[in-house]
């Protein structure tokens, strides 16, 4: 165990280096540069060559390279050069936490929702209710942001006045609200099926009918012994999130006015903002990695079965 | 200046290229605060609030292009300090309010890296230089009080106000120009424009290939008087002095606040910022001691997280916002409850157009180029696709701009003409026409609707079939800088500076590195030469008229539009908020009525 994870930690610095460097060369080789989106139409190339002397974009691409890799090893991630004097560090961390919190208040809503939902259909299958509840969440799942958002905001927003329209101020604040439930509810579908499946499988044990044999109360035996287990495979399946939990989509934060780092990354693209698209790719890559490792981890802790060699 | 028209800006100055992201729709909604309404002006992202540049009045167009001794006393003398701090608190101007509106992340508030509307936008509110635009599109005085041009109209000296204090209330002297100047120019500064606002003064060249740290041309007389000298007598040099590039910076704060300094901006003009977090919001607080006449309002509040506009508006969260083509038509109704709030303004100075590479086959060709132009029914376009928004375009400058005419012809609206033409042209055998791809930026995958109707008359009218091609933005930059289209379309230009040097010279010289479809005339490039040092007005804008008539029939471009009437939603209680179609510092003049 301790072998396994030590060996994948150690496959880190490559995956990074395989990652990053392919990162960098697509950026480097691709056609346009970030002095020409800067410079815009009004593109010179006398200027543009000051330009990228003084931005250090001149160097060849190897050098180049080289000192991102090492300062960014120092935790230097440079400065953005479409925001220019800011390091990428403090842009990358500040949307990435609005968005993780974004994330946080989505899975709160799929959870509370999600999880009782599938837990009592599950006693309920065979009759109708089953298939409806299904059927229902899959639906809700199935509606685009582009579609529920709009109709969200009318509703909630403008015709009742209840929430905000769009914005931020933190979790806390009022704002969250509606990206909260947005993006929570087609989240429900996938957790409710689960839970389900859980709660099911859980139901057949041996130990529950032992439970109910022994005449303890059905409500006692629902939460203390379906209920606990049944939620150990949900606990897995968050921690293999946990890295998209650092990241919003760009069409979610620009209709809810969330500053989020879904939006940053796809202008950093279209802008060649090479510092803040290396530093993503890095910073994701490594959530990534850990966060399937945790995952792992967890796995084998839960289902002794399951053994990391 | 350049602008995307769907996109959010990254643009650099003097011209705006604007392109149409067929994602439009999708963010139509999203953070716009005075965008106009066709699909073509529809900004995406970047709350680029107004376009950039003048509608100059006809006593602006005299007397920026006077030259010999100069003093601007009967310019609105503005209030000297002292009175002006009693104006706060005169009963009858209402002092304070809070006004909210939409913004985004400005990509600086340095004033000598900015280059784009959004941060142009927060800079002209916390800085300021020598010389402004007043929300008319008068230049006027700013730091300076007075300025004289020697008769061989190469050295302006300048006299600095004496109430002109630095936010924390240091005075501004000519030593702290000299400084910012010599900033702006530096390389190390990095500076995307310092060239194009700065390049005319004597020795910046010297300083931006890093032979010197000081501009020869720009000499602190003293603690008072600045004096800059130009290489050529021109016109235009005073106007570009109200770019920020040439804006005031106070030494210290750039120097001890590193990297960063501009998290704490101590700077010249009628607001102060007092927070900024990134993504969530910018504020800004009156600036007491500003030597003009004080702003009225306590406060700005810019929400830079985005969100749905129009839903903000509705919902009395903003103060301000833009109108998209589909709110447009309930809001022209009297019944509707924002009917009221509309605001109709100028247009701003754009024109959109399609480009040809004169240089490649089938565009090699005059007669096949002016074909394509008769063929296009503009007026009709304008007016059923369009929703009447934007001004059919047979010239290249701007109704209002200085050195518009009304007499240019242009290639109008004539099935017949264009037909004779095509079949006089080289290619007019559509067997061994090359085939013909118009390219255009974006990554949405739908072109804008009116080049799809051009494209279709294109084919009834002449047979002549054309593809689209769509590339991302940067990719299209770095494309249509090597001339590598055919044709390009999705762009347009506008101008920073109210001067046809802006437009013609910049983007039909033969030398020009802005003229994408390799456009190239002797005798329009000896007009355009000529009109760079002519003195003379009239004989000035007759150059241009020239050029601009030979241009047009030459026919690299199909001129498309210029921008239509803006539409924009303003609360009742702000008052004093003029829409200008540049970006000029006007915060001061608005206040808040309970």
């Amino acid at each position: 165990m301790a072998k396994y994870v030590l060996r994948r930690i150690l496959w880190l610095p490559f995956l990074l280096i395989a990652v990053s460097s392919v990162t960098f060369a697509l950026g480097t080789y691709g056609p346009g540069d970030p002095v020409q989106v800067m410079m815009g139409a009004k593109y010179d190339p006398v200027v543009a060559a000051r330009l990228r002397e003084a931005l250090g974009l001149d160097r060849p691409i190897i050098v180049q390279y080289t000192e991102y890799m090492w300062n960014a090893v120092r935790g230097d991630f440079g400065e953005s050069l479409v925001y220019r004097g800011r390091s990428v560090s403090s842009l990358l961390v500040s949307k990435m936490w609005v968005s993780f919190q974004v994330n946080v208040a989505a899975m709160v809503v799929s959870l509370s929702i999600g999880l009782p939902v599938g837990f009592w259909i599950a006693h309920k299958q065979g009759t109708w209710l089953d298939p409806a509840t299904i059927t229902l969440s899959l639906l809700l799942m199935s509606v685009p942001i582009m579609v529920s958002i709009p109709l969200v905001l009318w509703g909630l927003c403008l015709k009742l006045h209840w929430v905000p329209c769009s914005g931020w101020g933190g979790i806390l604040d009022a704002r969250i609200i509606v990206p909260a439930i947005t993006m929570g509810i087609p989240g429900v579908a996938g957790l409710a099926r689960l839970m389900r499946a859980s709660t099911l499988d859980v139901m057949g044990q041996d130990f529950v009918r032992t439970a109910h044999s022994k005449g303890i109360h059905p409500m006692n035996v629902g939460y203390r012994h379906i209920l606990r287990n049944a939620l150990i495979p949900i606990v897995t399946v968050l921690s293999f999130s946990l890295a998209g939990m650092l990241t919003t989509g760009f069409i979610t934060e620009r209709l809810l006015g969330i500053p989020g780092v879904g939006d940053f990354a796809i202008k950093s693209i279209f802008s060649r903002d090479y510092p803040v698209i290396m530093a993503f790719t890095l910073i994701l890559s490594t959530a990534f990695v850990l966060a399937n490792l945790l995952a792992d981890i967890t796995y084998s802790f839960i289902d002794p079965r399951i053994r990391l060699t | 200046m350049m602008k995307l028209i769907n996109e959010r800006t990254y643009p650099s100055f003097v011209l705006v290229l604007i392109w149409s992201v067929l994602v439009g729709s999708l963010f139509v909604a999203c953070g716009d605060n005075e965008p106009t309404t066709v699909n073509i002006e529809v900004k995406q992202e970047t709350p680029t609030p107004e376009s950039s540049m003048a509608v100059p009045t006809d006593a602006q167009k005299t007397k920026d292009t006077k030259s010999g001794p100069v003093t601007l006393a009967d310019v609105a003398t503005p209030v000297s300090k002292t009175s002006s701090a009693e104006v706060s608190e005169d009963p009858s101007s209402p002092p304070g309010g809070v006004f909210n509106r939409l913004w985004s992340d400005p990509p600086t508030l340095d004033p000598h890296l900015t280059s784009d509307t959004t941060s142009a936008g927060v800079v002209v509110e916390i800085f300021g230089g020598l010389v402004s635009f007043d929300t008319s599109l008068n230049l006027v005085p700013d730091l300076a009080e007075s300025w004289e041009i020697s008769s061989d109209a190469l050295t302006y000296t300048f006299k600095i106000r004496d109430g002109a204090v630095f936010h924390d209330g240091k005075p501004v002297t000519a030593q702290d120009f000299k400084w910012s100047l010599d900033r702006a120019v530096n390389p190390d500064t990095a500076s995307p424009v310092a060239e194009t606002y700065l390049g005319d003064i004597v020795g910046v060249s010297d300083v931006l290939e890093g032979n010197s740290t000081s501009i020869s041309g720009v000499k602190a007389i003293d603690n008072k008087t600045i004096q800059i000298t130009i290489d050529e007598p021109k016109a235009y040099f005073l106007q570009k002095l109200t770019y920020p590039t040439a804006f005031v910076v106070d030494r210290h704060n750039v120097e001890s606040g590193g990297r960063s300094w501009t998290d704490s901006p101590n700077g010249t003009g009628p607001f102060k910022m007092v927070d900024y977090k990134i993504g969530e919001r910018l504020i800004l607080e009156r600036h007491d001691q500003y030597h003009l006449e004080p702003a009225k309002l306590d406060k700005i509040q810019m929400n830079l997280a985005g969100g749905s506009s129009m839903a903000m508006y509705e919902n009395d969260e903003i103060d301000l916002t833009g109108i998209s083509l589909f709110d447009l038509e309930r809001i022209k109704d009297p019944q509707d409850p924002l009917n009221s709030d509309l605001v109709v303004a100028n247009p701003s100075f754009s024109i959109s157009y399609i480009g040809f590479n004169t240089q490649q086959p089938p565009f090699d060709d005059a007669k096949f180029r002016q074909a394509l132009n008769h063929a296009v029914d503009k007026k009709l376009i304008a007016e059923e696709v369009l929703a009447g928004l934007v001004v059919p375009a047979y010239g290249i400058l701007p109704p209002g701009f200085p050195g518009h005419s009304e007499d240019i012809e242009g290639l109008r609206h004539d099935v017949v003409l264009a037909k004779k033409l095509l079949s006089e042209s080289r290619y007019a055998d559509s067997s061994t026409r090359p085939r013909i791809v118009i390219t255009i930026p974006g990554t949405g995958g739908t072109p804008n609707l009116d080049l799809e109707v051009i494209i279709n008359m294109w084919e009834q009218n002449l047979a002549v079939e054309v593809e689209i091609q769509q590339v991302e933005w940067a990719t299209y930059l770095a494309d249509l800088d090597r001339e590598r289209f055919q044709a390009f379309a999705g762009l347009g230009w506008e101008a920073d500076y109210p001067d046809p040097q802006d437009f013609l010279d910049i983007l039909f010289h033969t030398e020009s590195d802005n003229n994408n479809g390799a456009y190239s005339n002797s005798v329009v490039d000896r007009l355009l030469e000529e009109a760079r040092v002519e003195t003379d007005v009239v004989k000035r804008m007759n150059l241009y008229k020239k050029a601009e008539e030979m241009i047009v029939n030459d026919a690299p471009w199909v001129p498309l539009w210029f921008a239509g009437e803006r539409h924009v939603l303003i609360k009742p209680y702000v008052k004093g908020y003029e829409i200008t179609p540049m970006i000029v510092p006007k915060m001061r003049h608005v206040y808040i009525e309970e």
